[in-house]
């Protein structure tokens, strides 16, 4: 090993501080880096492949009546690998005493034998025998059951009939069900009968044979299929096809992971300034003894070879230290989101190409941040090196900024020095600043988005003026209805609403409103809304709009309406975030197909808290059994809000840690600047001290200088918070939700920002601080 | 063996311009010792960077042994610095993390003038010619003044240069090791290395062969 090699090393022992110091910053971003990217491969392979070994249907078809010879009949299609009949029903389940809950009951015909959409026995009684349910893992917190308990079950046309909750099972293909705020049972068809349905199936789960994964293909192989169910006789009243080996939550999931992958990428670059500024700083304090190589016969591609052979070597150790804690970070971050998605991780194991990127980029990072200092350091003329005497002496004091700066700051000498010095080593103080104004920014950020959000669903949710709101399973006479509403005391308006569905290019939910509706007020961002005598007009939401480009105001459109054709008027067009695609017809449409009927209850009521919301419903249910009308679901306005909310917690949750690192990563910034800064001034600070300076004085003066930048941080952030928040929030909820948001800017968050960023400078120049006052008049006039 | 003609040189500096050299026209033969002396801020330093290669004239023309060095690149210069031109400072300059030896190794690195594993014996005797042998694995904190001064002229010797530059060699030093460090320079000179100090100092004059003058960026005297 040559002596250059030698002197690398021994100067890495010697300022071993500071390579900590180095190691740490790269290391943080690195291991946010491997963190997010060994979850992406981990979570995108896991959700996708536990999806796939469950055998997902390739589309669901729900018909009439399934019978053995129609299976069969299926199955000679040699495009269909499977086909499974199954039936699920609506109702509702309560445990106790507890309020009734929404139920999908899935009646699966033989337990020992599902290959298609399968279900993981998890734990109790498997099958269920007759009399019993199984609840989907994740649902009993939201059915308040356990195992063992008994449980009241009441389907749309059956009777109350209790059951016993016999096991628990996983049920990958279903969205998570507190999420939700339903639950996922499972029976036999015993069990059906006994709750006073018929006991058949209704339901058809195919599966293709080739090209599983080709939607194409399964549209014809469907529409094959339908016609062989119809040319028998049946009717076909629905076909999904969900995305061909995907999993429900896989686009929710990949866009939380770009969003976590891109930050994985921002706080690598954060930690690249970090470096930058580390590395600028030795090499500052190398640029005498690389004009003494220079002199001696040493040229730049030596000199700059021993300092990129330091930047490797920074890179490899932190790539080593940090990679295992990223892996940890995944698997933290994998169970979390397993959790949250109710999905099962089998293998944590991470892909090669993952330990090969990340050691890549935690190789190149450093380097890449060391190239600039290096470049610069050793193109120092030697002149220039050997006549360097420290930093401070040439760099403050000749530009108009300079003087500017010597203009305020006012008497109080402390401040004006704090304020001053701030500004002597200007590339490193912006570097700073901007890894702390982008955790500042981040904090805004994430309360504003959270409040924008908030914001956003209080302007959803005031646009529905119903505390509750009942469907039916079958269209009923609304003048029972109005009766059983008539005998319930606590509703203030009562409105009959249809719901059906329509078909353009894709398939759409229709409500049909009354006539001058008082329980829905669209807010119109285009045309206008639904005037009583409307009879072919239709008012469509943003989300439809955006899915169907025929569909604009003016235009005269033929459509499929509740199975009929018929042409309509766009009149309006409303926005409702976050909100499926929807549209807005007359109840006279319906009502000449269904003459004094409705499917749906919508109820304001004179006190809307949980109490109040469940007696009446509880009321009702009474009084609409005994008017011979049975209600399939019900669901509160505030439990639709909770669901919502479940939604954006995620999203608060990794804007909130994502502050916290990268105000973390600021705050080390900072502490490595301020201790540079003293560092690089301990001469100074001796004349200072050698002046009279106390050593109080002198911690003073590092730690005012640190709130200094802590102060300009902040006001940069504050600044730029505004149109930045307003720009990320509408992306990231277009990105999972296709819709806008209504911003809204949270003050308290420059508050809190400004508080955190004065604490956190305080902190990180504390310990630089510290030391420098604990320096001696003699050491600190010693250093050259 | 070192030719300057017509170098000035001028610096750019806050206060303006400042001409640290003005036309200087000298001419130094292979293996004098010279004395370049002078008041601080004379130009002393700026003449030795000039002939170092160190620094570039606004004007004028340096060679060195045949070489037009005002014409090298940066790295060309580095090179030829290496092999041609042996460095002293006031301040020694010795490199901290490396000991006394390593530290007379390294311009041998920087030319690979010599096969690796001769270099530490060289560093050795260079050292030994010195009278610091005893202190070859000692890193320079640990090194007296002297001391360090006679281990930044064994690393000034290490490739056997034709010329060597001292700026200020004594100004650091106690009067007694002063006359030890000036009594290496002249025998090196003895021994036909060229040798240039620049000094303040006024009882050099026993051990030069020729003094030069220079006050407020000209020669005065010589």
């Amino acid at each position: 090993m040559n002596t250059l090699w030698r002197k690398a090393i021994r100067d890495f022992w010697h300022e071993r501080a500071r390579t900590a110091l180095v190691v740490l910053a790269i290391a943080l971003g690195i291991w946010a880096f491997a963190a997010v990217l060994a979850s992406y491969a981990i979570l995108t392979r896991e959700l996708d492949l536990g999806y796939l070994a469950t055998n997902p249907a390739s589309a669901v078809i729900r018909v009439d009546a399934v019978d053995d010879d129609l299976v069969k009949a299926i199955l000679q299609n040699p495009d269909v690998s499977d086909a499974e009949p199954r039936r699920t029903i609506s109702g509702q389940i309560k445990a106790g005493p507890v309020q009734w809950r929404n139920l999908i009951l899935f009646v699966v015909h033989d337990y020992g034998n599902i290959r298609v959409s399968r279900l993981v026995p998890e734990s109790g009684a498997w099958p269920p025998a007759v009399g019993e349910i199984l609840i989907e893992r994740d649902a009993f917190e939201v059915a308040k059951a356990k195992i063992g308990d008994a449980v009241t079950v009441k389907t749309t046309n059956g009777v109350e009939q209790p059951l016993a909750v016999s096991g628990s099972v996983h049920d990958v293909g279903q969205a998570q069900a507190r999420m939700e705020n339903i639950v996922y049972g499972y029976i036999n068809l015993a069990t059906l009968a006994q709750l006073g349905e018929a006991p058949t199936l209704n339901q058809l789960n195919i599966l293709v044979a080739q090209n599983r994964y080709d939607e194409n293909h399964i549209r014809h192989v469907v529409a094959d299929v339908e016609n062989t169910i119809k040319s028998r006789g049946h009717h076909v009243f629905r076909t999904d096809i969900p995305r061909p080996g995907k999993h429900p939550h896989s686009d929710l999931t990949g866009v939380l992971l770009l969003a976590m992958s891109s930050f994985g990428l921002f706080v690598l670059v954060l930690s690249g300034i970090l470096v930058i500024n580390l590395l600028t700083a030795m090499m500052a304090s190398q640029v005498r003894q690389i004009g003494v190589m220079k002199a001696i016969g040493g040229t730049r591609r030596q000199i700059a070879r021993v300092y990129f052979g330091q930047a490797l070597f920074l890179g490899i150790t932190a790539v080593l230290v940090s990679v295992p804690l990223g892996i940890i970070g995944s698997r933290v971050l994998c169970r979390y989101m397993a959790y949250f998605l109710n999905f099962d991780i089998n293998s944590f194991a991470v892909p090669l190409w993952v330990y090969v990127c990340v050691a890549l980029v935690g190789i190149a990072a450093p380097l890449i941040a060391a190239a600039f200092p290096i470049l610069r350091g050793t193109g120092v003329p030697v002149r220039v090196a050997l006549s360097n005497f420290g930093l401070s002496q040439t760099t403050f004091g000749a530009g108009a900024f300079d003087r500017a700066l010597t203009r305020i700051g006012g008497t109080f000498s402390l401040i004006v020095l704090a304020l001053r010095n701030s500004f002597r080593r200007r590339l490193r103080l912006a570097l700073t600043l901007l890894t702390l104004t982008a955790g500042g920014l981040f904090f805004i950020l994430a309360l504003n988005v959270r409040a924008s959000m908030i914001n956003t669903l209080d302007h959803m949710f005031a646009a529905r003026k119903f505390d509750l709101s009942v469907s039916f399973a079958n269209p009923s006479d609304y003048k029972k209805i109005e009766r059983a509403v008539s005998n319930t005391p606590g509703i203030k308006r009562a409105e009959g609403w249809f719901t059906t569905e329509g078909a353009l290019n894709t398939r759409f939910n229709v409500v049909a409103l009354p006539a001058g509706t008082e329980l829905l007020n669209l807010e119109i961002i285009e045309g206008r809304t639904l005037v009583p005598g409307d009879t072919d007009a239709i008012v469509i939401n943003n989300a439809l709009a955006g899915r169907e480009p025929k569909l604009r105001v003016g235009q005269t459109v033929a459509m499929r309406i509740a199975e009929t054709e018929s042409t309509w008027r766009v009149v309006g067009i409303a926005r409702e975030a976050f909100s499926p695609a929807e549209a807005y017809v007359p109840l006279t449409f319906m009502q000449q197909r269904y003459p004094g009927m409705v499917n749906g209850l919508r109820l304001a009521l004179v006190n809307n808290d949980w109490d109040t919301i469940s007696v009446v419903r509880t009321d009702l249910d009474r009084n609409l059994e005994r008017e011979g009308v049975r209600a399939r679901s019900s669901s509160s306005t505030s439990e639709s809000r909770f669901a919502f909310d479940q939604h954006m917690l995620m999203i608060y949750v990794f804007l909130i840690v994502m502050s916290a690192i990268i105000g973390g990563v600021g705050g080390l910034g900072l502490m490595t600047t301020m201790s540079l800064n003293v560092f690089e001034r301990r001469r100074e600070m001796g004349v200072m001290r050698a002046l009279g300076a106390t050593p109080r004085i002198v911690w003073m003066m590092v730690v005012a200088e640190g709130v200094v930048i802590g102060v300009l941080s902040w006001t940069i952030a504050a600044l730029l918070a505004w149109p930045m928040s307003k720009a990320l929030g509408n992306l990231l909820v277009r990105m999972v939700f296709q819709g806008g948001l209504d911003f809204t800017f949270e003050p308290v968050g420059l508050l809190i920002w400004m508080l955190v960023s004065i604490g956190l400078s305080a902190l990180a120049s504390f310990l630089p601080a510290w030391r420098a006052s604990r320096a001696t008049v003699r050491e600190a006039l010693a250093y050259e | 063996m070192i030719s300057l003609n017509q170098v000035s040189k001028t610096y750019e500096t806050p206060a303006g311009k400042f001409a640290a050299l003005k036309s200087i026209n000298l001419n130094i033969a292979a293996g004098q010792f010279v004395g370049v002396v002078g008041k601080s801020g004379s130009g002393k330093s700026t003449l030795l960077n000039m002939i170092a290669g160190i620094d570039r004239p606004s004007s004028g023309s340096v060679s060195v042994a045949g070489t037009e060095i005002h014409g090298l690149s940066e790295n060309k210069l580095a090179l030829w610095r290496g092999r041609n031109v042996g460095f002293v400072f006031q301040f020694f300059q010795l490199l901290p993390a490396l000991t006394a030896a390593e530290n007379v190794m390294l311009p041998m690195d920087f030319a690979r003038s010599l096969p690796f594993r001769e270099r530490r014996k060289r560093a050795v005797a260079l050292l030994e010619r010195v009278a610091v042998s005893a202190q070859a694995d000692k890193l320079p904190a640990t090194l007296s003044g002297g001391e360090q001064q006679r281990v930044a002229i064994a690393r000034a010797l290490a490739n056997e240069p034709a010329l060597v530059l001292a700026d200020e060699p004594t100004g650091n030093l106690d009067s007694v090791t002063a006359t030890a460090i000036l009594d290496l320079f002249r025998d090196m000179a003895n021994q036909g290395t060229t040798v240039v100090i620049a000094t303040h100092e006024a009882d050099i004059a026993r051990v030069i062969d020729r003094r030069i003058e220079i006050s407020d960026g000209g020669i005065v005297n010589q």
